[in-house]
């Protein structure tokens, strides 16, 4: 395969592409933007988006740059099912959060943050702890995806990447200031229709233009055994199980996601969380193909980096026209990704950091809105800077991802069981986190009978798990029969050499010490909590809304949360 | 039958995209005149 010599355009090119885009988007959210924003509607929109709107916007959030790059990356790998392990188990994400959040929304109907219910369940550590571990993540994203759209501009423009990181944080900017969460949503409606729309044309043609199916035959030579075997061990152990691990570490964690929880409205969130999971899935494999084709075709990655991948093929096999629209559905996915997580920074910083610490009653809504707006400039000025200097984000990634799994159960646990306390919550975050960094890191030797241990421990993390997600959607006895029977199932497949695998076995034991301690303190506690409360202390805190809003309010659903079936 | 297996594996994803892309857009354009006819604003 001969090396690629990229496309370039011309840097006035670029800015039209830029300007098309970004000026679009802007007049979007000119076309809803009020001049008295409401606080409360500037983080949830008022708690009542609709399908279609809800659907496109969840989608769209959950696609960034890192899942198309990935995925592609995964395929390029790990062979014919690396892309399923990434693009599956991502989507699983958002799928298994939505038995809770109708659990979340029916406790808290007028919350806008997780940790906003955390205070009023707990009080300020929990609090803290998560809208802390948000705030890491969501700036985290931000950075990432202005990483993601300055290296691409910059390697497809005569612009330098800081050049291209500055311009798509403008853009990102400009569109999202003065509406927030409501500009946020309705751009990613938009955005979404381009970025599936693009890849529904545009995958099949680089499929048949790269010479495909028959380069299935001509290229099979250049695959290993593993990567074409659609049950590849390889794919499953190193991308696919430590995925499925942090599903719902990742769900719960992500603002972004809650933050739709809040907005769509109540009756709806079935459909939109089950269509957000298959436009996301779909999408996500469907560009990880590329790397699938990429493999077969034996192409040499520009520079030895696999994110140039998917530049790559798109350079190779599309002609320029093409080529720009397909350059617009990254910067769309990327873009939608940032929006989200500044409005979600922006709804934190107004809710747990403002409103909670003032108190509902005494919050000024039009301090709030500023202080939204002043931490969507001050979130995208720290990302820049951040992306600007090419720190390495890995291992703050990686912290932040154990913070988010010593988060869950506790999280969960906190919305059901009357008993769990704060004391709990916040010691079983810590030892878990503890317990966490030795094992990822590596920093204990796993020799005799350390190893073995740590695997039951891993053991217990993987009942936790797939116990958690049962308990979701069939309830608590079903839940403890899959969680006791996957423990059991696992264990002798376990036990001697999960620990080799540090990623996989550390998210494992994160889930496991974090359930077992919040667990055994909140047994013994004889506190019970009034859930009544949280409905009393958390609520909105701008009562200035139109009559048209008032009149297409509904009421909201009061499930049984322990029963079967959902 | 592999070429023509793997050919439906990799083609199947931009086809649930479409469907998706489908249902999401009618959707919209539901509760767009929906707001229009009831004369308030979509979000």
């Amino acid at each position: 395969m001969p090396e690629t010599e990229l496309i370039q355009f011309s840097g006035i090119a670029i800015v039209l592409l830029l300007v098309a885009f970004y000026g679009g988007t802007f007049v979007v959210s000119l076309l809803i933007g009020k001049k008295e924003e409401n606080a409360d509607g500037y983080m949830t929109a008022g708690n009542k988006v609709g399908f279609g709107i809800s659907a496109a916007s969840m989608t769209a959030t959950w696609i960034w740059a890192a899942s198309m790059y990935a995925s592609a990356t995964s395929g390029y790998t790990y062979g014919i099912s690396g892309p399923i392990h990434y693009g599956l188990w991502g989507a699983l994400m958002i799928l298994f959060i939505y038995p809770f959040g109708r659990r979340i929304r029916a406790v808290a109907p007028r919350a806008h943050t997780l940790a906003e219910v955390m205070y009023a369940r707990h009080g300020r550590s929990s609090q803290l702890m998560l809208a802390g571990s948000n705030v890491v993540g969501s700036l985290i994203s931000l950075m990432s995806n202005l990483i993601a759209g300055g290296v691409l501009i910059s390697l497809l423009s005569p612009f330098n990447f800081i050049q291209s990181v500055f311009a798509i944080a403008g853009g990102v900017l400009l569109y999202t200031l003065w509406s927030g969460f409501r500009a946020s949503v309705l751009t990613d409606f938009v955005q979404v229709l381009g970025m599936l729309g693009v890849v529904a044309v545009l995958l099949p043609i680089i499929f048949f233009a790269a010479g495909f199916p028959a380069a299935f035959e001509s290229g099979a030579g250049n695959l290993t055994a593993q990567q074409s075997n659609f049950f590849s061990s390889d794919a499953f152990l190193n991308q696919g199980a430590p995925y499925i691990a942090a599903v719902l570490a990742y769900a719960i964690g992500n603002q972004t996601i809650a933050q739709r929880l809040f907005a769509v409205r109540e009756d709806l969130i079935k459909p939109t969380f089950i269509t957000a999971t298959i436009g996301y899935g779909a999408m996500v494999i469907g560009v990880g193909m590329l790397g699938v084709l990429a493999l077969y075709l034996d192409v040499d990655l520009l520079n030895g980096d696999p994110n140039n991948l998917i530049p790559q093929m798109a350079a190779l096999f599309l002609p320029i026209g093409l080529l720009a629209i397909f350059v617009l559905m990254i910067i769309g996915a990327l873009s939608s990704t940032a929006d989200s997580d500044l409005a979600a920074l922006s709804s934190i910083a107004m809710a747990d950091f403002y409103g909670q610490t003032v108190g509902k009653e005494n919050a000024k809504p039009k301090t709030m809105l500023l202080i939204g707006r002043i931490t969507m400039v001050v979130a995208t000025a720290v990302s820049v800077a951040f992306a600007s200097m090419g720190l390495s984000i890995l291992d703050l990634l990686v912290f932040v991802g154990a913070l988010w799994g010593a988060l869950v159960f506790p999280v969960i646990a906190s919305f059901y069981w009357d008993k769990v306390t704060n004391k709990a919550f916040t010691v079983a975050v810590i030892a878990a986190v503890a317990v966490f960094l030795p094992v990822r890191f590596s920093w204990i030797s796993m020799d005799g009978l350390v190893g073995p241990i740590f695997d039951i421990i891993s053991v217990v993390g993987i009942g936790v798990v797939l116990g958690l997600m049962a308990f979701g959607f069939f309830g608590l006895r079903v839940g403890k029969i899959v969680g006791v029977a996957a423990a059991l199932i696992s264990a002798p497949f376990s036990i001697g050499f999960l620990h080799d695998y540090a990623t996989l076995s550390g998210s494992l034991v994160t889930y496991a010490v974090s359930t077992a301690v919040c667990y055994l303190m909140s047994a013994r506690s004889t506190d019970s909590f009034d859930f009544a409360l949280i409905r009393q202390r958390v609520g909105d805190f701008d009562e200035t809304e139109d009559l048209d809003d008032e009149l297409a309010r509904f009421d909201e659903i009061d499930p049984d949360p322990l029963a079967g079936g959902r | 039958m592999e070429t023509f297996l793997l050919t439906a594996y990799v083609l199947m994803w931009p086809v649930l995209v479409a469907l998706v892309l489908f249902v999401i857009t009618r959707a919209f354009l539901r509760e767009w005149a929906q707001s229009r006819r009831e004369g308030r604003p979509i979000i």
